[in-house]
């Protein structure tokens, strides 16, 4: 039981949480799936005397627009495993959610936007968010501000979110047919956080070519670590020779390195590289879109 | 300094097919108010932080931790809990199998085994013994360790398919 006594809402709309955040940001709490909200309230780590339930505020659809799609806020694991349009258009993140840990309970209770806001360095969603370049549209009493994943995250478990702001969406754009992705994360077990992760995106010519290439690192520090890779690899039609340098720069990339009690920082410095050069390769393997598992214990 | 009953508030519930509305304390999590409200106790509370899966639930057709919810938030579910998955007296085909394979010892995980299990079941008749790690990733044994649980999940699907045949 939560020991301190507070005031829960199941807000009709996007409208009615606003409002609700918004009369008194400093105290109240939006809550999408609760698997990280409701066990810090009940381990007393923080005591909001309001809690705005967002799930019956109507932001469950995966909404397709002109080149993008709208994942909306309480969307959760299990909504995108089972979207087909989200595993043809949105293949990194159908890859991402097929692999969270938990077991199905937590695939249909976490939700993407949920993780995202939480900002958590080990989550997964961070670091995929900003390889598929997201937009996270937030409404506050103030009215509506998009926000670029590159710009979400301000530190560990920091978003850019003000008080009293709530998550509405978050917008992909979607991947063109000549787009692979490759995820991979390295764990300690099945159900285990993880150390760290690796999300890429290559786009190809028609020659076979790469044309664009995205690789950003989760887990390995505070925020997302992008790693610019475009002259390595654009123009190239296989990673191999590529590969050394792409690990020893992944590595180098990581100059202020996540602590926690999974692994000390020097760990995730020492593994980006050989995690970076996984995900790369699941991306490279060009006749599969979802990108390759790696072994990552799924 | 405010009263405690001022935080009970009516909560209404489908529970294994049973509809029942009792005073629960609003600051409850779904899985206390399941057993100390409504003595469901089947569901059990172990980590209270969404890692072991003692406290699985169907809820409204989908396998949650009830941990991980509010009691009010879950007002006006249909709630399953393991009891319900067979008349009383009787084990339904997956509860079986664990019993033949000797899949539980203490009893503790038993109960969101056998959900997380039916849930894989209903999703994925022909699993293979990877996907049954995987979908009882979320459940905490501390027994037995997984080999019988696995083999448990395996005999059940092969008794089902058989007798879909």
């Amino acid at each position: 039981m939560i020991a301190q006594d507070f005031a829960y809402l199941a807000a009709g709309s996007l409208e009615e949480a606003v409002a609700a955040l918004g009369a008194d940001p400093g105290t109240s709490r939006a809550v999408g799936g609760g698997t990280w909200v409701i066990p810090e309230c009940n381990r007393g780590e923080c005591s909001p005397r309001l809690l705005v339930d967002l799930r019956t505020a109507g932001l469950d659809g995966i909404r397709p627009g002109d080149g993008s799609i709208a994942v909306g806020a309480t969307c959760t694991y299990a909504d995108l495993i089972d979207s087909a349009l989200v595993a043809r258009q949105l293949p990194l993140l159908h890859r991402m959610a097929t692999g969270i840990t938990g077991g199905r309970q937590i695939q249909n209770q976490g939700t993407v936007g949920g993780s995202a806001v939480a900002a958590r360095p080990q989550s997964d969603v961070p670091a995929v968010i900003t390889a598929m370049r997201a937009t996270a549209v937030v409404r506050g009493l103030a009215g509506e501000r998009r926000i670029p994943a590159d710009e979400l995250f301000t530190g560990a478990m920091q978003s850019a979110l003000r008080p009293g702001e709530v998550l509405a969406a978050l917008e992909f754009p979607v991947a063109t047919e000549r787009t692979t992705v490759g995820y991979h994360k390295l764990k300690r077990s099945a159900g285990s956080w993880p150390i760290a992760t690796a999300a890429a995106q290559l786009t190809w010519d028609e020659g076979g070519r790469v044309s664009a290439a995205t690789l950003v690192l989760g887990g390995v520090a505070e925020t997302p670590v992008p790693v610019d890779v475009d002259d390595l690899l654009v123009g190239q039609s296989t990673l191999g020779e590529a590969m050394a340098e792409v690990a020893s720069r992944a590595s180098a990339a990581v100059t202020r390195p996540w602590t926690d009690e999974l692994a000390p920082g020097s760990y995730r410095a020492a593994v980006a590289g050989p995690v970076a050069q996984r995900a790369l390769a699941g991306a490279a393997r060009r006749d599969n879109r979802e990108g390759g598992n790696d072994g990552a214990g799924l | 300094m405010e009263q405690v009953s001022d935080t009970l508030v009516p909560l209404t519930l489908t529970i294994d097919g049973v509809h029942r509305t009792e005073a629960v304390d609003r600051r409850s999590l779904l899985v206390e108010a399941l057993r100390d409200d409504f003595g469901a106790t089947a569901p059990k509370t172990g980590c209270a932080t969404g890692d072991c899966g003692a406290c699985t639930c169907r809820v409204d057709g989908a396998v949650v931790k009830t941990c991980l919810q509010l009691a009010v938030a879950a007002q006006g579910s249909d709630i399953t809990t393991i009891s319900g998955l067979a008349p009383r007296g009787e084990l339904g085909p997956v509860q079986q199998a664990f019993w033949d394979e000797q899949a539980f010892q203490c009893g503790f995980c038993l109960s969101g085994m056998v959900l997380a299990a039916e849930d894989l079941l209903s999703r994925n008749p022909e699993p293979t013994d990877e996907e049954i790690r995987w979908a009882i990733s979320g459940n905490l044994c501390r027994c037995t360790g997984y080999e019988t649980i696995v083999a448990a999940v395996r005999t059940a699907a092969e008794r089902l398919g058989a007798a879909d045949s």
